[in-house]
This record gives C-alpha cells, sequence and structure tokens, in this order.
C-alpha cells in the first residue's frame, strides 16, 4: 500500500499548498483595504481611506485600523471615521468567499471629523477626457446649460435656510406693494387738491367781504329807494359770495375723497403686515428641502442641521442594505442556465455574501454649538448587517441608548431595516427624557432658549421611498432671551416672558426627498395670544402715531395752504353769520313799512265795526221790548183761563156732592 | 495540437503502468468537468500528488476533459437540477446545507453538483476503460507499429527526434 503513495508529490503538495495560504494570508490586508476603499467610496460616492487591515489567527479577526468615510458635500470633512475596528471572523464561508462577522467592535467613532486631504473622489483620466467631449459637443448650448448649472448651484444653495432678511429681500411684499399704491394715491390727491386751492379767495379777499358789508348795513334806511340800493349791492356781494363758497366746497370736497380714499389704503397697508406674514410662514413651511427648514426656522440652523445629516446618513445607508445588484445576477444566472445556479435550502446557518452579526461602539453624542462641555455618550449596537436580508431572514435592527450623559436623564433609539422582501420597511423610534437645553439658538431676531428641559418622541417609517415621521417634544421650564433691540425682538421677549413650558408636535409625510411636512406648537398659541396683546396695543398706538404723521404730512403737502385752508374754514363760518344778519335786517326794514299799512286798515275796520255793534244793540233792545210786552199779555190770559177753570172743576164738585148726598138719603130714607 | 498528441503518444509509449495512466484520466474527469476552482479538486490534487498517478495522464486528460465540459455542462446541470430539486432528496441536502463544511463544497450548485456526480459515475468506467486501452495499445498496437519498416525510417529520421522533444 505504501508503494502507492509518491512521498515527493505528497511534500510537494503541502508544500504549494502552504505557500498559496501564506501568500493569499499576506495579501489578504491589503487587497482587502484595496476592496474596501474602492468599493466603500463607489457606494458612498466619495473617498473612504484605511489606514491598515490586518489578519489575525487565534481566533481568525480581522483589525481595521484610522477609517475615514469623507463627505461627498463637504470634501475636507468625514462623514464617520473611527480609530480600530476588531472583527471576528468565521473561516469556512470565507473560504466561499463569504464574509461572515460574529462581532464587530468600533473604537474612536467620531462623526464630522475634520480631514488632512480632500475627500473627493478623483474622476478617472478617461472619464474626464470623455466628459470634455461631451462638454464640447454641446458647446453651443452651453449658455443655458451654464445657466441652468448656476441655477442647480443656486437650488444646492437654497437648501440653506435663507434668513429672515433674504426673505424679506426676495419675497414680493404687500406690505411694499400697499405702501407704494399709498404713495401714488398720495401724489394724485396732492395735485387735485393743489387745483382746488388755486380756485379759493386770498386773504385780503376775504377782508373786503367784511367791510363791504359794512358798508351796506351802515345806518338806517331813508327810504324805500334806499332800502332797494342796498338791497342791490348786497345780492351782487352775496354771488361772488357763493361762487367763492362753491370753490371752498370743491376743496372740501377734494380733501373729503382724499382722506377717505388714503383712509382705506392705509387700512390695508395697515393689514398687510399680518398677510405677509401668513404668506411666508406658508411658503415656507418645509418644502423642498423637507423636514429640515421648518426646523431650522424655529430651532436654529443646528438641529436643522442634524435632521438634514441624519436624512442623509439614511439615503446612504438604506440602498446598501438592499443587494439589488446581487438579486439581478441571480436572475441573470437564472436565465443563463449553464453556468448553473445556486439552489438554497432552509438553514439556521444562513450564509450571505456579507454579514456583520453584531456591531458595537461608543460615540460622542454631537455638541450643540452653544453648550460648553460634551453632552455624554451613546453605545450603539447594530445587529445583523448583510445586504442579503432574504438569506439571512432577519432585518437589520439598531439600538442605541445614552450612557454617562450630562444634560440628559435617557436617550434611546431604536431601529428596525427590514429589506427581506419588498417594499422594504425602516422604521425608527426616538425616546428622550429630560433634556437640559441651554442657549439654543432660535433663529428669529436674535432669540435663544436660555434653558428649558425638553423630552421628545419620535417614530419615523420610511417605505417605498416615502416616508411618514411623528414626533413631539415638551419643553418644559423654558426661557428665552434676545440681545437684539430691534422691536419685534422686544416684544417677542416680553411675551415669552409668560411662557413656562410647550409642546412642538411635527409630522412629515409622503416622498422622502420632498415631504409635506407640518409642525404644530401651542407656543404658537401661547405667543399669539400674548404677543397679539402688546402687538394690539403698540399697533394701536403706532397707527395713531402713523395717521396722525400721514394727516399731518397730507396737510404738509399743501404747503403754504395749509394756514389758508384754516382761514378759509373761519372765513367761511364768519360769512355764513354775516349773511345771516344781512338777510335779517333786509327783512325787519320792509316789516315796518308793511306794518304802518296795516294799522291804518286796522283802524277803519275798528270803527266801522263799533258801528255795526251799536245798531246791533240797539235793534235787541226793542226786539226784548216787544217780547216782554207779548209775554205779559199771554200771561194775563193764561190766568184767566186758570181760573175759569178752577171755578168750573169747583162747580163739578159742588154738584157730584149733592148727588152723592141724594143718593145716600135714598138709601137710608 | 502537436504537442498535446505528442505528449500522448510518448504518454503510451513509455514505460509506466497503465494502471497509473488509467488513474490520472480517471482523476483528470474532475478536473475538467467540474467548475476548476472548488474546494473538492484541492481533494483531487491531493490524491493525484499523494498517490502514484501517471500525471502526464492526469494532466493530459485534464485538457481534454475541459474541452469536452463544453459540450457536457447542460447534462450536468440538467443532473444537479433534478437531484437539488428532488423531494426525496431534499431532507438530505437540507441537513447538508445546515454545514458550514459541506457548504464550502457548494455542493448545491446546479453545475458542481451535475458534474461531479458524472464524474463520480465515469471514474469506474474511465478506469477500466483507459486502462484496457493503454495495455492493448502496448500489447498489440504498439508492437505491430515499431515492426513496420516505415516507423523504422521515421524513427531515425529528424523529424521523429524533434518530435521526441516536443514530447519531453
Amino acid at each position: 500500500m505504501i508503494k502507492w503513495i509518491r512521498w515527493s508529490g505528497l511534500a510537494g503538495f503541502v508544500v504549494v499548498v502552504a505557500l498559496i495560504a501564506a501568500l493569499w494570508l499576506l495579501a489578504l490586508g491589503p487587497l482587502m483595504k484595496m476592496a474596501v476603499e474602492k468599493y466603500g467610496s463607489e457606494a458612498v460616492g466619495a473617498q473612504v481611506n484605511v489606514e491598515d487591515i490586518s489578519l489575525g489567527f487565534n481566533p481568525l479577526s480581522l483589525t481595521v485600523t484610522g477609517v475615514q468615510v469623507a463627505d461627498k458635500n463637504a470634501p475636507m470633512e468625514n462623514v464617520v471615521s473611527f480609530d480600530t475596528a476588531v472583527a471576528t471572523l468565521e473561516a469556512f464561508p470565507l473560504l466561499l468567499g463569504h464574509i461572515i462577522v460574529p462581532d464587530v467592535t468600533l473604537s474612536g467613532v467620531a462623526l464630522g471629523t475634520q480631514r488632512s486631504f480632500s475627500g473627493e473622489l478623483v474622476v478617472e483620466e478617461q472619464e474626464e477626457e470623455e466628459s470634455k467631449e461631451e462638454t464640447a459637443s454641446t458647446d453651443e448650448g452651453s449658455s443655458n446649460n451654464s445657466d441652468s448649472d448656476s441655477e442647480t448651484a443656486e437650488a444646492s444653495e437654497g437648501d440653506i435656510l435663507p434668513s429672515s432678511d433674504e426673505i424679506l429681500a426676495r419675497e414680493n411684499l404687500l406690505t411694499t406693494q400697499y405702501g407704494k399704491d399709498l404713495e401714488d394715491s398720495y401724489k394724485q390727491h396732492k395735485q387735485t387738491i393743489d387745483t382746488a386751492l388755486a380756485n379759493i379767495p386770498n386773504e385780503d379777499a376775504l377782508k373786503n367781504y367784511e367791510t363791504e358789508l359794512n358798508n351796506i348795513l351802515k345806518g338806517k334806511f331813508k327810504n324805500l329807494e334806499d332800502f332797494k340800493q342796498r338791497k342791490k349791492e348786497f345780492d351782487a356781494l352775496n354771488a361772488k359770495f357763493k361762487q367763492d363758497k362753491l370753490a371752498i366746497a370743491e376743496l372740501t370736497k377734494a380733501v373729503k375723497e382724499s382722506k377717505t380714499d388714503l383712509n382705506q389704503k392705509w387700512s390695508k397697508l395697515k393689514d398687510a403686515p399680518a398677510q405677509d406674514f401668513a404668506n411666508l410662514k406658508g411658503k415656507y413651511k418645509l418644502d423642498g428641502a423637507g423636514a429640515t427648514n421648518l426646523a431650522a426656522l424655529l430651532f436654529g440652523d443646528d438641529v436643522g442641521g442634524y435632521a438634514k445629516t441624519a436624512l442623509e446618513y439614511y439615503e446612504i445607508v438604506s440602498p446598501l442594505l438592499s443587494d439589488d445588484e446581487a438579486k439581478a445576477e441571480m436572475q441573470e444566472l437564472k436565465d443563463k442556465r449553464l453556468e448553473g445556479r445556486l439552489v438554497h435550502f432552509k438553514s439556521d446557518n444562513p450564509l450571505p455574501e456579507f454579514w456583520i452579526k453584531t456591531l458595537s461602539f461608543t460615540m460622542q453624542l454631537p455638541e450643540l454649538e452653544q453648550d460648553t462641555g460634551s453632552v455624554g455618550e451613546v453605545a450603539v449596537k447594530v445587529q445583523d448587517i448583510t445586504n442579503q436580508q432574504d438569506v439571512i431572514n432577519a432585518p437589520m435592527r439598531l439600538l442605541a441608548t445614552g450612557e454617562n450623559l450630562k444634560n440628559m436623564d435617557s436617550l434611546k433609539i431604536t431601529g428596525v431595516m427590514d429589506h427581506r422582501k419588498p417594499p422594504s420597511k425602516d422604521s425608527f423610534d426616538l425616546n428622550l427624557q429630560g433634556w437640559q437645553l441651554t442657549n439654543v439658538k432660535l433663529g428669529l431676531v436674535g432669540l435663544k432658549l436660555v434653558s428649558s428641559k425638553a423630552s421628545v418622541t419620535a417614530k419615523a417609517v420610511f417605505t417605498k421611498g416615502e416616508m411618514d415621521v411623528v414626533g413631539n417634544g415638551l419643553f418644559k421650564q423654558a426661557k428665552f432671551d434676545t440681545k437684539d433691540t430691534t422691536f419685534v425682538a422686544k416684544e417677542m421677549n416680553a411675551a415669552l416672558k409668560n411662557v413656562n413650558q410647550f409642546t412642538v408636535s411635527t409630522s412629515a409625510n409622503g416622498e422622502l426627498k420632498s415631504p409635506n411636512v407640518s409642525l404644530r406648537s401651542d407656543l404658537d398659541k401661547q405667543l399669539n395670544s400674548a404677543f397679539n396683546k402688546r402687538l394690539k396695543q403698540k399697533q394701536a398706538e403706532l397707527e395713531d402715531d402713523l395717521k396722525e404723521k400721514i394727516n399731518e404730512q397730507l396737510l404738509a403737502y399743501g404747503g403754504d395752504y395749509t394756514e389758508q385752508l384754516k382761514q378759509l374754514n373761519l372765513t367761511e363760518g364768519s360769512l355764513k353769520e354775516k349773511s345771516k344778519e344781512l338777510e335779517k335786517l333786509a327783512k325787519s326794514e320792509i316789516s315796518t313799512y308793511e306794518a304802518q299799512l296795516k294799522a291804518e286798515a286796522d283802524a277803519e275796520k275798528a270803527r266801522a265795526k263799533a258801528k255795526v255793534d251799536a245798531e246791533k244793540a240797539r235793534m235787541k233792545a226793542d226786539a226784548d221790548a216787544k217780547e216782554a210786552e207779548e209775554k205779559a199779555k199771554i200771561d194775563a190770559e193764561k190766568a184767566r183761563a186758570k181760573a175759569k177753570l178752577k171755578a168750573e172743576e169747583e162747580r163739578k164738585k159742588k154738584e157730584l156732592e149733592e148727588k152723592a148726598k141724594a143718593k145716600l138719603k135714598g138709601l137710608f130714607g | 495540437m502537436f504537442n498535446f498528441v505528442g505528449k500522448f503518444f510518448k504518454l503510451l509509449n513509455g514505460d509506466a503502468s497503465p494502471g497509473q495512466i488509467a488513474l490520472g484520466f480517471s482523476f483528470a474527469l474532475f478536473i475538467g468537468l467540474t467548475p476548476f476552482f472548488s474546494l473538492h479538486n484541492l481533494i483531487i490534487f491531493f490524491f493525484v500528488f499523494a498517490i502514484r498517478v501517471n500525471l502526464g495522464a492526469f494532466f493530459l486528460g485534464s485538457a481534454v476533459f475541459a474541452l469536452l465540459a463544453f459540450g457536457i455542462d447542460p447534462l450536468s446541470i440538467k443532473v444537479g437540477e433534478y437531484l437539488l430539486n428532488n423531494p426525496d432528496l431534499l431532507s438530505m441536502w437540507t441537513e447538508l446545507y445546515q454545514s458550514d463544511v459541506w457548504r464550502a463544497f457548494k455542493f448545491n450548485h446546479t453545475l458542481l453538483l451535475g458534474s461531479v456526480v458524472i464524474s463520480i459515475l465515469l471514474f469506474i468506467p474511465m478506469l477500466i476503460i483507459s486502462r484496457f486501452i493503454v495495455s492493448t495499445y502496448r500489447v498489440r498496437i504498439m508492437k505491430w507499429f515499431e515492426k513496420l519498416k516505415i516507423s523504422k525510417m521515421l524513427k531515425a529520421s529528424k523529424f521523429y527526434k524533434y518530435y521526441e522533444r516536443l514530447g519531453e
């Protein structure tokens, strides 16, 4: 049997295999370094630099040192960097080209560190030449392209939230529009008033009215002719006066119309700032750049920046979790039956191409600019990082817990990124309790949240390229302050003095790149209430002041005619009185003459009446005497008739008594 | 091509035992018909180097079978598909799949499994047939060929010397 063994061959085999293994192990570190830098750079769109990768054998492990992942938008900064990563490896899967890492521990993890050299990807010369050719071929339309490029550049710059001054400068405000309208109207009315002013009498003319009127009324009317003469002069003066009165009336009308029109326009102008504010609030309400804008508007660039950075990280990580390329290759393999395919079976020990079972590290929490010192650390544990979740049949899980927290009671972030089957679903939960905020810029009129204790809970779900985020924050023991000396800053600060606690609720849904974001806060209500009260008071003062000034300005536009206008008003009153007096006097003279004629007629009438009355009295006396005589005769006749009637009644009575006595006698007799 | 033919005849005409030559051709089935960069081929190489297998026959056979593999691959894939998708064998494959070692052999690859199975099936027949051919050639054809005048003339010519150099 031994004679069948070829010892030299056996030794040669062992030597060759050992040599290959040694070479492989020696080359593995540099090869992996190259692979990580090449494919990592392609994945993140910026340089990924690795200082060294070395292999350990007991247990099989990999130590990666000095890793820097550049920020493609800021090549002199790192998105993330760490000093050392120690990863244990499973040996057999490695023979198959599968990198299975049971555990990775990172140390010295930091975000946003400065780089000593640019992290921009170096474009291949060939690609550069191609791009140059493309540029040359489209040279004719280059002006348009450059315009669009500059627009794109502007658009990207536009992601940075503009300041309030920039917003006011770029927006067509109603306040400006109505203000200009008011100014134009004022000029127009001034012209009309100036024309009307030119037609009214001057001061000398007004004095003449009085002199002439006094001359007319001086002394008594000598006779009717004198009266008529004066009346004629008065009528002429009155006609002239009426003409001047008409001119004054026209001027009054012009001034009145101007006041009405300017008042209306002033009213619109007065409401314009509120409308502008509402419009701007609606317009700059988290569109385009997503959740970052409103957050930045309310809570300054810092917090807005964090939201933006978080979304950027998500956009980088998310595509890496679903191995679309591998799936496409798999499909291609299925189509090319000649190359065969791998058939997978149910397994308790799945074997994807790349799998980090547990990644853990501790990192410093990012500090707010205003804070002094470290906020604390966060211990991050990520499970099941792979580009083939369908193979391991488990989603990636994230757990971040705050440690050694200085200004927080607790911090917990959990996340599940499930890309096992389409549509993928990624969800994150944030729970932050007792966060002591100090000197947080609010990005508005220099306002700062000097101190507050915040509790924040948030839930974010990303699926089918869309997001659904809901967040709630409760800010207790809030104290605000500003160093700005503007009116708005002072008033805002005064209003905020009464705010002790407030809530902020935010929601964002829709497409990942352009979500519909809303942010509600009872701070708005509280501020509105307090601020409106102060503002109304100040606004009323301001309105009165402005009205007065505008009226003054309106009159001032009349220049030297202002006093004359006042004089005109006085003169108008004086003329009216004199006119009334004149008419009264005239009426008085006429009535004296007529009274005289009437007195004579009355005397004649009285005399005639007395005569008639005397005749009437005599006639009446005669009638009365006659009537008395007739009455006496009638009475005498009546007395005689009455006596005769009585005598007859006595006679009949006696006859009846005798008859009665005769009958009695007949009965007893 | 001349190189191949020269080597082949030198091998046949050499003093290597027919059994070693046949074993070389049989092992060559695995290297030629199955995907080269596979773990099982490391084992094949181990046997080829450790056992007195004729290396000439092995490398020659590997080259020949690698050419034949282009035609055999569809059959290998069909065999692999059939075996891996056979419900009766599912439990076995699933059990093997749980092991990192077996998966390192990529047994669940249709082409690999099919071609390995075909190689195993052909191993013994190849061993017997090739041994028979070599023995028969040496006993009958080689001796007959050497007795021919033309053969003697060729052996004496410069062409034959050149041919011999090619075969070395």
